[in-house]
């Protein structure tokens, strides 16, 4: 696999769309690719963040925070 | 599914005018734009790893309806969406010692938390049939209503969005759903080839040659994600 195949393979692979047969080729081109396809990949799950900024945002049940915050407190005191 | 949610969500009209040109004076970024001098993701979290639960609480303000409109996407039901969110965000408080700012920004890690929990909710809860009779009702009934308790300001686009939503709807509609099915439903190459009854090796070339299109039409963008 060449740079340019990982490339496209790393944007299926942070989706989490490689098939189990690709993820193995994949994690072999990784090892090969090194720091680089580290650097490659961190850039590809920008677009998990893309996706998520894409929707418009939706409200929360105003109960929630309340009940997050509710249960950090009781783990902070136990 | 009819048509998916990524193309009826960007090829409706939009309710008011987008602005897409670069505001005068202000840097493009994807990320929502911060009062002068609020902390930033990066400072939340570092408060959230030394157990500062007022970090919690504003960096929840600042992110739970992006972080529930994903959710949403994926389970389609506002009740289960408010309680994943908020086991998502005590999530974020116990695995906040994990997060490392050198492997991505706070806001891409809360994403790929979210996602991977609302997935595996979905799974759990064997709801792909009742999800997908959902959808369909939503599709058909109400397109624009798959988030609901939008209020006419969450109802304008931000330039943010409007330059993504920009970017997806470039796409041609196959890729889109292709995209869609596997990003926001978890889909395997080999689900989505069933689903849409199409050869496996046309969604790889689907998804492949869309996520290229959006990785690079995001380019801009990318420093700033």
């Amino acid at each position: 696999m060449n740079f340019s195949e990982f490339q496209n393979q790393s944007r299926l692979y942070v989706i989490g769309t490689l098939e189990p047969e690709e993820l193995e080729e994949f994690e072999r081109a990784r090892k090969k690719f090194g720091k680089k396809a580290e650097e490659f990949i961190t850039k590809c799950y920008a677009l998990h963040e893309a996706f998520a900024l894409s929707l418009r945002p939706a409200k929360a049940s105003a109960a929630i925070k309340d009940r997050l915050m509710a249960m950090v407190k009781a783990k902070q005191e136990t | 599914m009819g048509r998916s949610k990524l193309i009826a969500s960007t090829n409706r009209k939009p309710k008011k005018r987008v602005r897409l040109a670069k505001p005068p004076g202000r840097p493009r970024s994807v990320a929502p734009q911060l009062e002068p001098g609020a902390p930033s993701d990066l400072d939340l979290m570092r408060g959230i790893q030394a157990e500062d639960p007022d970090a919690l609480s504003q960096l929840y303000d600042r992110y739970n309806g992006i972080l529930k409109a994903l959710i949403l996407r994926v389970i389609h039901n506002e009740a289960e969406a408010d309680d994943l969110l908020q086991e998502i965000f005590m999530e974020i408080w116990n695995q906040a010692k994990n997060f490392s700012a050198q492997k991505g920004k706070p806001l891409g890690w809360m994403v790929t938390l979210a996602r991977r929990r609302a997935i595996d909710g979905l799974r759990k809860k064997q709801a792909y049939a009742r999800a997908e009779e959902r959808l369909q009702n939503e599709t058909e009934q109400q397109p624009d209503a798959w988030v609901h308790n939008a209020t006419e300001e969450e109802i304008v686009l931000s330039d943010t969005r409007a330059l993504i939503q920009k970017v997806i709807r470039g796409l041609p509609p196959a890729q889109q759903q292709a995209i869609d099915l596997a990003f926001f439903r978890g889909m395997s190459q080999r689900e989505i080839a069933a689903k849409t009854n199409t050869p496996l090796g046309t969604v790889k070339t689907r998804l492949e040659l869309g996520l290229k299109k959006i990785y690079d039409g995001l380019k801009e963008l990318r420093d700033e994600l």
